[in-house]
């Protein structure tokens, strides 16, 4: 296992894409600092009344749903950058393929994923200063830990299901396409549905799930355990979906 | 030693290998031969655990291939030198089939200077052309020190120095002892290179024996047609 996990790692540090994801993420952490200033700086100058009405400057939510994407797009690269032949002629067992893999997605964009929301929390928190309620998001750094645990997990999930989806669909443009149309074109739907669907359906995606996991949602559909529960029934549905053709079909 | 004892594979209605047995020995250069879509591939592939058989087995020194912890060590293998990630660099490659296998990484550096690849160590594979492809492609089989070396087709594309540098490196292999099992159509090739051959014909063993046998009567390529267009000798 160790060495599976070895040559996964040198095999993701060799090639290009990994570090155009990380340069992505990075401008992503810059832009959505760079917004949080510009909504301070319109709050300053703005009246009293519109202060009140303001959205909190916390770029970690605007950014979530991108890093989210590219979690995904990491691990299907992670599933199908290497011909099968080569790979499973060096690693036979695929079981151990699949835990090798499995294991890197999860470590690196958990990594990934903390690092993005240490920098935007900390960053918009920096950047509204002793600015109050409604744009502060937070009372104290405290307060922002149970959204950015929970995007946290979402983004460590999204990285799953692009691996999972990459190795049974064995297309990266084609995992990362269906990442894409359950991160934010289902979502976009599911809110158009007549009741009670709208609000059982809108409940289940990812982008809200994320807020229900965190608890901070009021009167939310899910409480955060079961909102858990869902969440990471999306990594496990999808590994299980490529461990299926991993496991049991020709290379 | 690679044996094939009763290997079937059917797709659907197709049966691309029939009930396929035969042995491949050590120390000497073993040639398969059979025409387009005879099953060669196929077989090799279920060799290396990369298609399961529909019956049959195949075991490599005594054992299957996917049970084989260090696989590496035991069998290299030359299947298709595409099968690369082309955005990597030549000795990344090597470095990280190495690492798989638990293979010292300073292994994969001497192997790129031993097939001629020093000075495109540091290219990605997309820049290097298909001789200097199919020569990283047999530094990975080499990699692990293997007894066991399977070649499909490894002369394509090379030109003639290519062409002599893979027979020579055949032939070398098998005179250290190693077991060398090498796919061709070139029968001018294979009749330079292999002491024994093993012919197939829509997925049937058709003929395995040496190669001084099936050319008492003729050249390699006459005895070739004559076995696989079913006329026999």
């Amino acid at each position: 296992m160790r060495n599976a996990l070895a040559a996964e790692w040198l095999k993701l540090r060799t090639v290009r894409a990994p570090y155009g994801i990380l340069a992505t993420t990075g401008l992503m952490v810059v832009a959505g600092a760079a917004l949080s200033v510009l909504i301070v700086q319109d709050y300053d100058t703005s009246p009293a009344a519109e202060q009140a009405r303001f959205a909190s400057a916390d770029s970690s939510v605007v950014i979530t749903p991108v890093v989210q994407f590219l979690a995904a797009a990491l691990g299907a690269l992670v599933a199908t950058s290497d011909p099968r032949l080569t790979a499973l002629t060096a690693v036979p067992d695929r079981t151990r393929l699949l835990l090798a893999k499995t294991v890197l997605v999860a470590a690196v964009t958990a990594v990934l994923g903390t690092v993005t929301l240490a920098v935007s929390t900390g960053t918009s928190w920096v950047v509204v200063g002793d600015r109050p309620p409604p744009i502060a998001p937070w009372e104290s750094l405290g307060d922002a830990l149970p959204w950015a645990s929970a995007a946290v997990l979402s983004i460590l999930v999204t990285g799953l299901a692009g691996l999972g989806l990459g190795l049974a669909v064995r297309s990266t443009v084609v995992a990362v396409v269906v990442v894409g149309v359950l991160l934010w074109g289902i979502p976009a739907i599911t809110p158009m549905l007549p009741q009670p669907w709208d609000t059982d359906t809108s409940a289940v995606m990812v982008p809200y799930l994320v807020w229900q996991v965190s608890g901070v949602a009021e009167d939310a559909p899910l409480g955060p355990v079961a909102a858990t529960a869902v969440l990471l029934a999306y990594a496990v549905v999808t590994i299980g979906a490529g461990a299926v053709t991993l496991l049991r079909r020709d290379a | 030693m690679i044996e094939v004892r009763n290997l079937t594979k059917r797709y659907g209605g197709t049966t691309a290998v029939d009930d396929l047995s035969f042995t491949v020995h050590s120390g000497r250069v073993t040639g398969f031969l059979g025409p387009n879509g005879a099953g060669k591939s196929t077989t090799m592939r279920m060799v290396l655990g990369l298609d399961r058989p529909s019956a049959g087995e195949a075991l490599v020194g005594g054992r299957r291939y996917r049970e084989l912890t260090h696989p590496l060590r035991h069998v290299g293998a030359l299947l298709d030198p595409s099968a690369v990630h082309l955005g990597r660099r030549a000795l990344d490659h090597l470095r990280w089939i190495a690492a798989s296998n638990g293979i010292d990484r300073r292994r994969a550096v001497e192997l790129v200077e031993q097939v001629g690849l020093g000075g495109a160590r540091d290219k990605r594979i997309r820049a290097l052309s298909l001789g200097m492809r199919q020569r990283l492609g047999v530094a990975a089989a080499l990699l692990g020190d293997p007894q066991v070396l399977m070649f499909d087709e490894p002369v394509n594309g090379l030109d003639p120095e290519g062409v002599r540098w893979i027979r020579d490196l055949l032939r070398g292999l098998a005179d250290e002892g190693r077991t060398v099992f090498v796919s061709s159509h070139l029968m001018s090739e294979m009749a330079l290179t292999a002491d024994h051959v093993v012919i197939v014909a829509r997925g049937r063993l058709v003929k395995e024996t040496s190669i001084g046998a099936l050319t008492e009567k003729g050249s390699l390529e006459d005895a070739y047609l004559d076995l696989t267009t079913g006329r026999g000798l």
